[in-house]
């Protein structure tokens, strides 16, 4: 067993503590709230080898969905939807009685889009407002609905929805080119992506590890895209220097989904992962898929 | 001059547009009057960040008659992101210096607490911009506000139309909220100083990085919603190394050499705004606090601190703020015509 192995089950053993008693995961130790994002992260950490806790995680999953589709941010959130919807979706990929609930997850997230894509606000960015640079034909997923575009809720949405359109060609493959070419839009200029645009004011944005990390593993079918190409040679330089495990855990998923060497990675996260000072049950689940990428990149639908 | 029926048409239509700005802000759009009768205002001398920087603050304090034995305080820096070289934070000696002067004053618990708005990877920007060895050293806990459990609120006043928000425990539950903003203009706001640092409360699991939904409801508006909901009940400016330009992320360091202490967060953005040489009249969500949240009028501010005056080149704004650098220089003290014709006329 090498080292990172044994972490992977201290971490699993961590994460099976603080499972709350309704089967999802508060996004803080020091919160009894349940959380959709730690909880999907987590039941994909598990998978459904691990059956009691990720049996009591689905049963969350499915509990708590909206009517509409959608899943809200956490328990007690409202019904209208969220960016974690599509985390939802992957989270429950492998459950066959989740299939209908999946369904519809996949019909709200076809019906969800920035709100840039309406006439009246393509035509205000075109016009009026120019100081961010984008091209609103391009357009992805919202955060939370009635809102712009951003990397993160268009990179996962891309992520979900390609593993429905593994089924056969469907609607779903148009709104995912439409995301792909929102998220090559919007890439920073030397590569990497922020939080949405690459350029305000006149000014290059500084790409951000993390959010940079997941826009590429939504690009895995584009890896030759020169945007693709520039932004992994940047994730590549940076992701050794990094300090904090989240950022360092969603790019070494990426590098490898890319087919990048990442193992000195996985070495340099055993090594600084303080399983004592992280209150962020997300980190952990992140760290744990990072630690055992091959089967995690299989989980998003990923092939490196 | 003849109109023809496309003038009409028009012109019809900008009237209709410049009403559906406008009106917003001549409807009543608060529910309560909290504004106190005079406030307090300390500007204090420093010439940068070290390590005496607390008893510079401690000192400051000691002009105020604050009570904050057995409280929960929770100090909410400015803490948006981190670009190596840039003044875009506030500075973590004076967070922890704030800390550290509260914990002498009696306080029972001090948390230091933020979501940042730019960045998912709080840790990240914890240990990149100098924050997460400081207070694991001083032993001060930190709370990610992005993530901390969510209650949910109506609003006090209504100027988004938003009506509640959900918004974390640890701030709604705290005794005594502290705004630590770092001073900066801003490329949509004008400026960012203690009213828009509280845009950082807003919980980011929730609505989102950047928390767009502000942005879409107006963001001047949504800090007068957010301010009139969420109890700031003292105010630490770092004036120490401002930002112009560009802000809140790309402007260019400038020294103001101060540190601004208020119990009366508009009091303290006005007194910060004439100290960037701008007015706070001309301030959209200044002036609208003003007349129900706190004082901007320098009438109704008791300076205690150093007599400072605004500096004689006004910071730098990017183009569609322009018209806030037009306020002459003058005497803090003093108001600008803008100001006398509101706030102050009645006094």
């Amino acid at each position: 067993m090498t080292t990172s192995d044994v972490l992977v089950q201290d971490l699993r053993v961590l994460l099976a503590q603080k499972q709350l008693p309704g089967g999802g995961w508060a996004a803080l130790s020091s919160s009894s709230q349940p959380a959709l994002e730690p909880t999907t992260l987590a039941c994909i950490a598990f998978g459904p080898e691990f059956q009691s806790v990720h049996d009591r995680a689905t049963q969350f999953l499915l509990r708590i969905q909206n009517s509409n589709g959608s899943w809200p941010v956490f328990l007690g959130d409202n019904q209208e939807g969220s960016w974690v919807t599509s985390l939802a979706c992957i989270a429950l990929h492998d459950r066959i009685e989740a299939i209908p609930e999946q369904l519809k997850g996949f019909a709200w997230l076809m019906d969800s889009a920035g709100e840039e894509s309406h006439w009246l606000w393509k035509w205000k960015f075109r016009t009026t407002d120019r100081h961010v640079r984008f091209d609103p034909d391009k357009f992805g997923w919202p955060w939370v609905p009635h809102t712009n575009s951003w990397v993160v809720p268009t990179a996962f949405s891309i992520l979900a929805l390609n593993r429905r359109c593994a089924c056969g060609p469907d609607a779903g493959s148009s709104r995912v080119e439409l995301g792909i070419a929102m998220l090559l839009d919007r890439a920073c200029p030397g590569g990497g992506w922020n939080a949405g645009n690459g350029v305000v004011y006149g000014v290059a944005l500084a790409p951000h590890p993390d959010d940079s990390a997941i826009a590429l593993l939504a690009l895995t079918q584009r890896r030759q895209e020169p945007t693709a190409q520039v932004s992994l040679d940047w994730l590549e330089r940076v992701a050794p220097t990094l300090s904090a495990p989240w950022s360092l855990a969603w790019s070494i998923l990426a590098l490898a989904a890319h087919g990048r060497p990442v193992e000195f990675l996985v070495q340099l996260l055993s090594s600084f992962l303080d399983l004592e000072q992280i209150e962020d049950n997300s980190t952990l689940a992140v760290a744990c898929l990072a630690l055992e990428y091959q089967r995690s990149l299989a989980a998003f639908g990923v092939t490196a | 001059m003849s109109i023809n029926r496309r003038d009409l048409l028009i012109g019809t239509a900008a009237v209709a547009a410049g009403a559906s700005v406008s009106l917003p802000f001549f409807k009543l759009q608060y529910n309560t009057v909290r504004r106190p009768a005079r406030s307090r205002v300390a500007v204090l001398r420093e010439e940068s960040y070290s390590h005496g920087i607390g008893e510079t603050l401690f000192a400051g304090l000691q002009l105020f008659p604050l009570d904050v034995r057995g409280k929960n305080i929770i100090v909410k820096p400015n803490l948006v992101d981190y670009i190596a070289g840039a003044a875009i934070n506030t500075d973590p000696l004076l967070v922890v210096a704030a800390a550290e002067c509260f914990r002498r004053l009696g306080a029972k618990q001090v948390i230091v607490a933020e979501g940042p708005g730019h960045q998912r990877d709080t840790q990240l920007v914890l240990s990149e911009s100098g924050y997460a060895p400081i207070l694991r050293d001083n032993r001060i806990r930190f709370v990610d506000l992005n993530r901390d459990e969510l209650i949910q609120v109506d609003l006090r006043a209504s100027y988004t139309g938003m009506k509640r928000l959900w918004l974390p425990k640890t701030v709604m539950q705290a005794d005594f909220l502290v705004s630590m903003p770092k001073v900066k203009t801003h490329h949509w706001s004008g400026v960012t100083l203690s009213m828009k640092n509280m845009f950082g409360v807003v919980p980011g699991s929730r609505y989102g990085w950047p928390k767009n939904i502000l942005h879409w409801n107006g963001i001047q508006q949504s800090i007068l919603d957010i301010c009139a909901t969420v109890p700031v009940h003292f105010v630490i400016a770092d004036a120490v190394m401002a930002m112009e330009g560009n802000g809140p992320l790309n402007g260019t360091p400038r020294w103001l050499r101060s540190i601004v202490l208020a119990d009366d967060l508009v009091a303290a953005d006005a007194t910060c705004a004439r100290l960037m040489g701008m007015d706070p009249s001309r301030i959209v969500h200044i002036h609208e606090a003003s007349k129900f949240l706190g004082n901007s009028c320098a009438k109704l501010i008791d300076q205690v601190g150093e007599a400072v005056r605004s500096p004689g080149t006004p910071f730098q704004v990017v183009p569609e703020f322009e018209f806030l650098r037009h306020w002459p220089s003058s005497p803090w003290t003093e108001s600008s015509p803008d100001e006398l014709a509101y706030q102050c006329k009645d006094k």
